[in-house]
């Protein structure tokens, strides 16, 4: 399918480990802007090396990710903090900022971006506000159950209003409950406007969701689906 | 990138939360630190102090020539002309036998006994002699040889025996002896002082790169969450900076004991000089010394180990 303006493209994108491990072979798609699209895969299938080489945590073997217009992966040191800031992360083990409380984590990716204190001050309250957590503001992770945690993150992952939230299996480490509002939370901020890139291998998840499926196997993309089911 | 002000606050208020958060890691690494530069600023004040007593030994080093009685005066101090004139001599002090008559009745002012032999002698029973300081103590052979088989061994006094009188002969295995623990000593110290920093360096540094280690997940999500390299490690070169500068005022509060307690054996042990003095006249330098060392040593373990874990 051909989008005229792509959020993210993935052209010809493969990483190889080694000639017996291939995370990724030839894989190309395109995001729209608004987009809310799941890539589903057993372990192994290659979502989380999918989503880091969207972050430029890892580069690609050959092919290229653009982000709008730009390569990832050409961005020096310099400018990649820029593009990283127009996208949220949110992962499996949350990843929170120990020292931090849940205030500070989610007020640290706009101090990161050179924000004013006004404006923190503003947003950060009302992030909170938005994933239910205002009176746990000041506690600290050690302090907060998985599903407040991972609540927090998704606060982080939203505040600086970015064109992209990627979650990488969010509800991984998640009872049902916990499940529901997470994916509750992340419908929610792709009506919001934000392009929201799901990986998961939770089938309930993606039955109810309704909306686009990529699904991956061994490295390859195999199905591409809009209002996906999960077919494995 | 140039830092704005706001970064920089930002920064500054990370530093100080994370020293404080960080309780023990913080606790820890000032410790490591303070041990460094106690090392460093014992060395500095031990080898000062080493070198002071040296120098005041030597000091204490000369020899003397005594000459017969009656030897010409000018030409004793013909011989002082010459002896100056030598590279390896600092100073030569003529002492004629009435100066050597009035030091000795200035000793023993009212030690009536004495004074009463010396009218029994009747006249002055002292000879004039030169007193003779070299600029190293291993010097004194080649000029004790210079006054032996010079042309004015005929004005030099002998003993029954023969050998001329010339105190180095006497005292020659002292000095030789001291001579030689001088220059060992020296380079002992500086070899001691060099390997003691060195390893005093490498702990501290291990000790960061090990407190960085920890936060090394930290900083990987820092930089997906689009923190700058600078805004990331800005915090941790603040709290080394709080690190050295705590571990320097700690450092001088074990240093002022340890030196009051070695100042009472030191000064039993060489008369006047006195480390625990040395070091109170000095304390300001020895401060700075320790501050600026201290906080390099934060500071730079703390750039060098996070370079590391800054390339996702």
């Amino acid at each position: 399918m051909i989008i005229p303006n792509p959020l993210i493209y993935f052209d010809k994108v493969s990483k190889v480990y080694s000639p017996t491990s291939i995370a990724l072979e030839d894989v190309s798609f395109t995001i729209a802007p608004n987009e809310f699209i799941s890539v589903v895969g057993q372990s192994g299938a290659g979502k989380s090396t999918l989503l880091k080489l969207l972050l430029a945590e890892d580069r690609p073997t050959s092919g290229k990710v653009f982000f709008e217009s730009s390569d990832i992966h050409a961005a020096s040191r310099e400018e990649l903090p820029f593009i990283r800031r127009r996208m949220g992360v949110v992962f499996q083990d949350y990843r929170l900022l120990p020292q931090k409380t849940a205030y500070e984590n989610v007020a640290f990716a706009l101090e990161a971006g050179g924000k004013e204190d006004d404006d923190i001050k503003h947003d950060v309250p009302q992030v909170l506000e938005l994933v239910g957590l205002m009176d746990k503001s000041w506690h600290f992770p050690h302090e907060l159950s998985g599903g407040e945690k991972q609540r927090v993150a998704i606060a982080r992952a939203i505040v600086s209003r970015p064109d992209v939230v990627i979650a990488d299996e969010p509800t991984g480490n998640l009872d049902p409950l916990n499940t529901l509002e997470i994916i509750r939370l992340l419908e929610k901020v792709n009506d919001l406007g934000t392009t929201v890139i799901l990986a998961t291998h939770d089938k309930e998840i993606i039955n109810s969701l309704k909306r686009r499926v990529v699904t991956l196997e061994k490295g390859k993309l195999v199905r591409d689906e809009q209002r996906g089911r999960y077919v494995l | 990138m140039a830092m704005d002000k706001i970064t920089f606050r930002r920064i500054l208020k990370w530093g100080f939360l994370n020293f404080f958060r960080n309780g023990v890691v913080s606790a820890a690494t000032v410790l490591v630190i303070s041990l460094s530069i106690f090392m460093i600023g014992s060395v500095i004040v031990g080898s000062a102090f080493l070198s002071g007593i040296i120098s005041s030994l030597e000091e204490k080093v000369d020899i003397s020539a005594y000459f017969k009685t009656g030897a010409p005066e000018e030409q004793i101090l013909a011989l002082k002309k010459d002896l100056e004139a030598l590279p390896e001599v600092r100073a030569v002090k003529y002492i004629s036998a009435d100066e050597a008559l009035a030091a000795f009745r200035e000793r023993h002012i009212g030690d009536e006994a004495i004074l009463q032999s010396l009218e029994v002698v009747g006249a002055n029973p002292f000879s004039s002699s030169l007193e003779i300081k070299a600029h190293d103590s291993s010097k004194y052979d080649a000029i004790s040889k210079f006054l032996e088989k010079g042309s004015y061994g005929g004005i030099l006094d002998a003993d029954s025996s023969g050998q001329k009188k010339i105190t180095y002969r006497q005292n020659q295995f002292v000095i030789d002896r001291l001579s030689s623990l001088l220059s060992t000593s020296r380079r002992i110290g500086f070899a001691v002082s060099l390997i003691l920093a060195v390893i005093a360096l490498m702990v501290a540094y291990s000790t960061v790169r090990l407190a960085i280690y920890n936060s090394r997940d930290e900083i990987s999500v820092m930089q997906l969450v689009g923190a700058s390299r600078a805004f990331i490690r800005g915090p941790f070169l603040v709290e080394g900076i709080i690190h050295g500068i705590i571990a320097s005022f700690f450092t001088l509060a074990l240093l002022y004991p340890a030196f009051w307690l070695m100042g009472n054996k030191t000064s039993a042990l060489f008369g006047g000089v006195n480390v625990f003095q040395y070091f109170l006249s000095n304390i300001l330098q020895i401060f700075f010394i320790l501050l600026v060392a201290g906080v390099l040593l934060g500071v730079l373990s703390a750039y060098i180990a996070i370079r590391r874990y800054l390339k996702v």
